[in-house]
């Protein structure tokens, strides 16, 4: 576990007791600049807790998160929140806002509590409710919207912060097919300008399609590598107990790893 | 003994039927005077075969009856609020209208308990084989008419109106000292801030219409309404009447400054003793009035 | 929602259009600009008729009655507008800091305080009357019921925050306010068991007055409003990140606890003054906010001037309504309201019944 310069974010043995056990157990890993990493796992495996250590939400028992190069804990909030942006799994999101003003709350770690928004905030702004196809209903209340379409606003407002680091928590829910096409070309068109984007996926053939694939199952993470590498792939079906194969397929836009589930 | 004088005979046959008349008349006059019906305001009729010896009051009106009615000796025990005359202070005090003390009111073994229609404790008390009168005077009249029944109760109706006189009489003597210059002239009797007036159709106001002034508050606005304080201003009473802490903060009202009576000093302001004999409908109407009258004759002539 | 046609996505994406400004964003009622309008026109035309309601009726002869108009009429009208608008501003922070559409100003224990306050100084006032002279108490009286229940509800709402160990958890908070409200209520009616004449009063201050507003109180109450409504605005924006959520929140970078404190003591001041001046009126306070969201879209700076507007136009109504309705009597202005906001409470529910 090389710090090289485009590390963006690293962890190392972070550890987290949630009730008696290991909700995080010794996990490190590193995420640099320009990949887009998938973390997969069975329910309850510590995914989302680990997300959360990662964005500073939780504080770990042991271990240490640093945010280019700093500890975590070093960075003013609003430093590190222009930084990295994270993205709930949750659909706790509630009010009669209009869905542009909830996409503009991304750009509060640029411009702070009290200052004026700038043209670059109101691009960024466009620019992110475009790429998460939401422009349409930019005036509608959030809770009028359905699942799908306030999945797609507060996809947009973590977007819209521009930060280099992207820590995502099931994005794709409520999504339907096309849709999550559209944002997992997002998420790859933005990682290929320089961010890192660490998204938990609970669909593994999605997953697959990362960069690179980290692999948790109770608090441990098991396996770290690209699809390509065999011993992920067999790391990845053990820990889903063999319920699926994974397989190379021909797709018209060329090989392409899939899941296929034993039935 | 065997054979009584012809003279003796004749005495005992002379006197024996009227003496048996008297004894008779005593015997049954006493029998009359201790066996009382009365009905309460619930319309519940109690049968009190002896006049009781022991009696708790929860209503302070009644329990001022019973001393005015000269049978303050026979009070066992009051509610908290009972504050006169000075000896029902010493009594046990067993709770208010809401809250009585029913296990301490059972304690003291009351044969009659008097109580208003209100009170929370009359079933209680009627299933623990109490006998309970519900009485519940709220003007003039029905305090006469409570006066009459208490008395009634206490087995001696006629200081029920021997009391009703004195009250009589010393209304109609307060009413003979209100200043001439007074008589005729409009009064406002403040109750609450906000504020709540007390009208013509209240107690308070029948007795300011004995001692002849005039309420600002007429009957058909109901006994204690809340006015704008704008009609109190319009109406510019002669005399001002309230609770002494209520007049003194008067003037800090807006626009009140503007109150003839306040700039002349024409108010009424009663501590809070002689305040309770104001709106308590009881006997002590003739302290009432006497206090009233006393304020008035201290406010002089007042000019057209 | 149907998804939007391929064509005109694929237009979208490719040239990234102006995204409306909230601004213009339209709700039931249109712009909040528009209601703005509307609201300030209701508000002026209210205070004209508070101006004419006077204990004989309306009345537009100002000539004769000018002196009852500028002593009476005209700063007790202000006095309502005022007092509505600063609990029409404390419940729409409520509102948004618990992310509860039915949230009141009165939620974290500063009602109960308030009257706990009111209770003391009467059951003083009549312990003390005797000692005191009459005017000095009459003073301390007045200027005491005030400073009583302003100091009142400060010292509940404090003792939320005290017992909920600050603002940082909004459950916790509002926990520790129903707690502090029973409480507070428990020992103000053992107060009144103990000193009865102070129940009178307090039935009073609970009912709601505005009888009694001289210029003085519309002071107070007008540098509430001006010393609370533009900080709540400037930190409206907290309740706008709260909508995403509590983590989410704080992932943007916002020191949560402490603005939360910040709002909750605005809130305080704001309450605390309303409910000394005009007693504890109910129903503004939720029902002002309430109905602006319903009305329009906007983002909480917008939300809380508006709702200061509207709570001020609820209570005006209900305070002319209060002396016009039986005049020369008057009903308590906390009935009014009651019936007002209830009422809109019940069209509310049979709209919901009825989908």
């Amino acid at each position: 576990m090389k710090a090289d310069a485009t590390t963006l974010l690293q962890a190392g043995g972070l550890t987290l007791r949630l009730g008696g056990r290991r909700a995080v157990d010794a996990v490190s890993l590193d995420l640099r600049g320009g990949e887009w990493v998938a973390l997969v796992g069975p329910n309850g495996a510590g995914k989302s807790t680990l997300l959360q250590l990662l964005a500073g939400l939780r504080h770990a028992d042991g271990g240490s998160v640093r945010l280019a190069g700093r500890a975590l804990q070093a960075w003013p909030a609003r430093e590190r929140a222009q930084r990295l942006a994270w993205l709930s799994q949750q659909g706790e999101a509630d009010g009669d806002i209009a869905a542009a003003d909830v996409v503009r709350l991304g750009r509060l770690p640029r411009h702070g509590l009290f200052g004026a928004p700038d043209a670059s905030d109101e691009v960024a702004v466009a620019a992110a409710m475009a790429e998460t196809a939401s422009t349409e209903f930019a005036g509608r209340r959030l809770n009028e919207l359905s699942g799908g379409e306030r999945q797609r606003v507060l996809l947009a407002r973590a977007l819209a912060v521009g930060s280099p680091v992207l820590l995502l928590d099931e994005p794709t829910t409520h999504l339907d097919a096309p849709h999550q096409r559209a944002l997992l070309r997002s998420l790859v068109a933005r990682a290929r300008c320089g961010a890192a984007v660490l998204s938990v996926l609970h669909d593994v053939t999605l997953a697959l399609a990362a960069d690179r694939v980290l692999v948790m199952d109770q608090g441990r993470l098991v396996a770290d590598g690209a699809p390509a590498d065999a011993a992920l792939r067999a790391a990845l079906v053990a820990v889903f107990g063999a319920s699926f194969s994974v397989e190379c397929v021909n797709s018209p836009t060329g090989p392409r790893w899939v899941a296929l589930p034993a039935l | 003994m065997t054979d009584s004088s012809p003279a003796m005979k004749t005495i005992l046959r002379r006197f024996t039927a009227p003496a048996l008349l008297a004894l008779a008349l005593a015997g049954g006059g006493a029998v009359a005077a201790a066996a009382a019906q009365v009905t309460d305001d619930r319309g519940r009729t109690l049968m009190l075969p002896v006049p009781p010896q022991r009696i708790v009051s929860l209503l302070p009106s009644l329990t001022e009856m019973v001393c005015e009615l000269r049978a303050c000796g026979r009070l066992v025990g009051t509610d908290r609020f009972s504050n006169w005359p000075e000896a029902v202070r010493a009594l046990p005090k067993l709770g208010g209208l809401e809250d009585s003390q029913i296990e301490r009111i059972v304690a003291l073994k009351p044969d009659l308990v008097l109580t208003a229609v209100s009170a929370r404790a009359i079933e209680r008390l009627e299933a623990l084989g109490l006998p309970v009168l519900a009485l519940e005077p709220r003007n003039g009249v029905e305090t006469q008419r409570v006066i009459e029944r208490v008395a009634l109760a206490l087995g001696d109706p006629a200081a029920g109106a021997a009391l009703l006189a004195r009250i009589e009489s010393r209304i109609a003597a307060a009413a003979e000292r209100v200043p001439l210059a007074l008589r005729g002239r409009t009064v406002y009797f403040e109750v609450a801030a906000n504020p709540y007036a007390a009208g013509e159709a209240s107690f308070v106001g029948e007795l300011l219409a004995r001692l002849q002034l005039v309420n600002i508050v007429p009957a058909s606005m109901g006994p204690f309404p809340q006015l704008n304080p704008e009609f109190v201003l319009r109406a510019q009473p002669a005399v001002v009447m309230a609770t002494a802490t209520a007049v003194a903060e008067m003037p800090g009202r807006p626009g009140w400054k503007s109150l003839l009576a306040l700039q002349r000093g024409q108010v009424c302001g009663f501590a809070a003793g002689a305040y309770d004999t104001l709106v308590r409908p009881g006997p002590r109407l003739g302290d009432a009035a006497e206090v009233i009258a006393d304020c008035l004759l201290r406010l002089g002539t007042v000019p057209q | 929602m149907n998804q939007a046609h391929p064509a005109r996505k694929a237009a979208a994406a490719a040239a990234p259009a102006a995204v409306p400004q909230a601004g213009r964003a339209t709700g039931r009622f249109g712009t909040p600009l528009g209601l703005a309008a509307a609201l300030a026109a209701a508000a002026l035309l209210l205070l004209v008729l508070g101006l004419a309601a006077g204990s004989q009726g309306w009345s537009f002869a100002w000539g004769e009655d000018a002196e009852l108009i500028t002593a009476i009429r005209a700063p007790r009208s202000m006095g309502a507008l005022l007092a509505g608008a600063l609990l029409g501003l404390s419940g729409a922070i409520a509102q948004g800091l618990f992310r509860n559409p039915l949230a009141d100003p009165y939620l974290l224990g500063s009602a109960a305080g308030a009257g706990l306050g009111v209770v003391l100084v009467l059951a003083a006032g009549g312990l003390l009357g005797a000692s005191l002279g009459l005017a000095a108490t009459g003073a301390l009286l007045r200027l005491g019921l005030v400073g009583a229940a302003f100091g009142g509800a400060l010292v509940g709402m404090a003792l939320t925050l005290v017992l909920a160990r600050g603002a940082g958890r909004p459950m916790v908070l509002l926990l520790a306010g129903v707690v502090v409200g029973v409480l507070l209520t428990a020992l103000s009616d053992l107060v009144i068991l103990l000193s009865p004449e102070a129940l009178r009063g307090k039935q009073v201050f609970l009912l709601g007055t505005t009888s009694f507003f001289g210029w003085p109180s519309v002071a107070v109450l007008a540098a509430a409003v001006v010393l609370v409504l533009p900080l709540a605005m400037k930190l409206s924006r907290t309740l706008d990140a709260l909508v995403l959520g509590e983590a989410s929140a704080a992932s943007l970078g916002l020191p949560l606890p402490r603005l939360r404190l910040a709002l909750v003591a605005l809130m305080a001041l704001a309450t605390g003054t309303a409910v000394a001046q005009a007693g504890l009126v109910a129903f503004v306070g939720l029902v002002a906010p309430h109905l602006v969201r319903r009305l329009v879209v906007t983002r909480h700076g917008a939300l809380l001037a508006l709702s200061a507007l509207a709570g001020g136009v609820l209570l005006l109504a209900a305070d002319i309504a209060a002396r016009s309705m039986i005049a020369p009597q008057e009903l308590p202005v906390g009935v009014l309201t009651a019936v007002f906001g209830g009422g809109y409470l019940l069209l509310l529910l049979r709209q919901r019944l009825a989908r």
